[in-house]
């Protein structure tokens, strides 16, 4: 039982951390190589891949621009950019096509590289072809920049405040509305067992009452 | 527009929630406040034990009118200042 009750809060820890970990943004210091645009047919991973753009209509597939990067430490990374839209996650993102004329423009060679922070948030996973969504990108001064997490820091604490203030309410109402509900159902039951008892003891005089009659005759 | 409909659907709901518990909450609270002050004073002497529901009530009356019970309000007004601050941030900053 102890087994069970461990991996199920193990794997809800971690599905909490995922999902924060997918959705948070994050940034990234890459060179942008170059960008393109390929058609999508997403299927068993559509759920990595965003809305149609706000006002287009929802067709088996659809163009998306990528952006394809290379870290500082040469690996490649390849970001997709896609409108959010009004749908999950919140960030409200409808300028795809400017960002990828920005991207293109901070585009770079090996010798002469321009470094750019991406802000994205998402995953890349070859095994699912799946793509972190890039948000927004402006260049920095080299590949060393670390930049500190604001963002996510105000975001958690405000997610944490929200949760604590959740637990109050829960508190309030538990010990003005349920508790004194308890109390009152307590109270009840207390007399029904009263008259239950009194009412058995009218019962046996009434028996006792019988018996006497019956063992007179 | 079919997303963005659905967008302030759902926030309408979510919200009204989150406004109805926050209301009641702070009702609740209220009333406890007005609870212990109604016991102080009738210790110091200053309220007759028979008019203690007299205190309170008057006291949830008052609280009906307060600007805190209007702050509450805010509740539909915070997000979607925080939306259109977004939406500017992301898109045209």
């Amino acid at each position: 039982m102890v087994y069970v009750k461990w991996t199920f809060l193990t794997l809800l820890a971690l599905l909490v951390f995922s999902f924060f970990h997918y959705t948070l943004p994050q940034h990234d210091i890459v060179r942008i190589a170059d960008t393109y645009e390929k058609r999508i047919d997403p299927g068993g991973n559509a759920l990595f891949w965003a809305e149609p753009p706000v006002g287009a209509a929802r067709t088996a597939n659809r163009d998306v621009f990528f952006i394809q990067a290379i870290r500082p430490n040469g690996r490649p990374i390849v970001y997709r950019n896609e409108d959010t839209g009004w749908g999950w996650p919140p960030y409200f993102k409808l300028d795809t096509s400017n960002l990828q004329a920005e991207a293109t423009d901070l585009k770079s060679t090996k010798g002469n590289p321009q470094w750019v922070s991406v802000t994205h948030y998402g995953w890349r996973s070859e095994f699912l072809s799946i793509y972190p969504n890039a948000v927004g990108v402006r260049p920095v001064e080299g590949p060393d920049v670390r930049l500190f997490p604001w963002v996510n820091i105000i975001i958690l604490s405000l997610i944490g405040l929200a949760l604590l203030f959740l637990w109050r309410v829960w508190a309030q109402f538990r010990e003005r509305t349920i508790d004194p509900l308890l109390e009152d159902v307590e109270e009840t039951w207390d007399e029904v067992d009263e008259r239950a008892d009194a009412a058995r003891d009218r019962a046996r005089g009434l028996w006792r009452r019988l018996t006497d009659w019956l063992g007179r005759k | 527009m079919v997303a963005f409909i659905r967008l302030a659907a759902v926030g309408l709901v979510v919200l009204t929630v989150i406004y109805v518990m926050v209301s009641l909450y702070s009702r609740s609270v209220r009333r406890e406040k007005l609870e212990g002050w109604a016991e102080e004073r009738i210790a110091e002497g200053r309220l007759e034990e028979g008019d203690r529901d007299a205190f309170i009530e008057e006291g949830m009356r008052d609280y009906e009118h307060s600007l805190r019970k209007k702050l509450i309000l805010g509740v539909y007004v915070v997000p979607v200042i925080v939306v259109i601050i977004l939406v500017y941030v992301t898109n045209f900053m």
